[in-house]
């Protein structure tokens, strides 16, 4: 079937690199996670926050871009994997709180992205947007991640 | 309606899209032929492999205290044999009555030559 071959060929692919397609996606969402600390860091600079770091500028706003559309990329290949192979699933609180959030992830992607382009909203709409979707990433990554390196196995 | 409620809205709209697609499911594979063990999840069965096999038969299943599983070209009903009585060294029942069908899936998958 056409719509098997996909996720084979998904797994071949991703096995070649990963033991397991589960290890991949515990990884990539990690990477995500560490992109994702760099993007409210360099958020809370671009707010005049942690002066410790290089003056503001276009560097950090390249560095805040860049990680954000990096951390997005990663977070594709575990979306394919998680929405479109396993689906909604309730079996326990763990995959129920994951399939939750993970629902609607994208969505307060989207709403955070347009919400950077719309000057006319106030001021604190893009913050709340950024640290929602932060923290989102963050329960994803404690309900998924962590859950398979303390409980599985942690490796490659 | 001012225009501020784009983010929400928009946002709102991609959320159902994600939950409509998570509800389809459609990339999920169907489940290999195998009589008593129809309806197992390959990805389902692969975080059960890793959490209580990997440790004798590694985790790409390449084999370690047990043999080697990848590419062994093992069919359903030995699979599910195995686990269920365990061989040698091997315990029995690693794995629930409800986990069967899905790491029967996942070694069946793993051991494709
Ligand atoms: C304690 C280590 C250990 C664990 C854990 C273990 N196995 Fe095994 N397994 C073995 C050994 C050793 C053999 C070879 C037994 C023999 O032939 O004497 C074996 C054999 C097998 C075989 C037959 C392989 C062949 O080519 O004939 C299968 C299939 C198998 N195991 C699947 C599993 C599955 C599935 C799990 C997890 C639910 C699992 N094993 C967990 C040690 C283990």
């Amino acid at each position: 079937m056409l719509l098997g071959d996909v996720s084979e060929t998904y797994t071949d692919l991703v096995t070649t690199v990963f033991s397991s397609t589960i290890a991949a996606k515990a990884w990539l969402a990690s990477a995500a996670l560490v992109l994702a600390g760099v993007q409210v860091t360099t958020a809370a600079r671009i707010y005049g926050r942690l002066t410790f770091l290089p003056e503001r500028g276009p560097a950090i706003a390249r560095v805040h871009r860049w990680s954000g559309r990096l951390a997005f990329l990663l977070t594709l290949p575990v979306f394919f994997h998680c929405v479109t192979i396993l689906g909604f699933q309730t079996p326990d609180a763990r995959v129920a709180v994951h399939s939750l959030v993970g629902s609607f992830f994208y969505g307060v992607f989207v709403a955070k992205v347009l919400v950077v382009r719309d000057h006319s909203l106030p001021g604190w709409a893009l913050p709340t947007a950024g640290l929602a979707l932060a923290s989102m990433l963050g329960v994803l990554w404690l309900t998924s991640s962590l859950w398979y390196f303390t409980t599985v196995r942690f490796g490659f | 309606m001012g225009r501020g409620w784009r983010p929400l809205i928009v946002g709102g709209a991609v959320a159902a899209g994600t939950f409509a697609l998570a509800q389809a499911q459609i990339f999920a594979p169907s489940a290999p032929a195998g009589g008593a063990v129809a309806g197992g999840d390959v990805y389902r069965g692969e975080t059960i492999y890793q959490r209580e096999c990997a440790g004798c038969h590694g985790a790409g299943g390449d084999g370690g205290v047990g043999p080697a599983l990848a590419g062994a070209g093992l069919d359903a009903a030995t699979v599910l044999a195995i686990v269920r009585s365990g061989r040698g060294v091997m315990p029995a029942g690693l794995v629930s009555e409800a986990q069967e069908p899905d790491i029967v899936a996942y070694v069946v998958s793993l051991s494709a030559p």
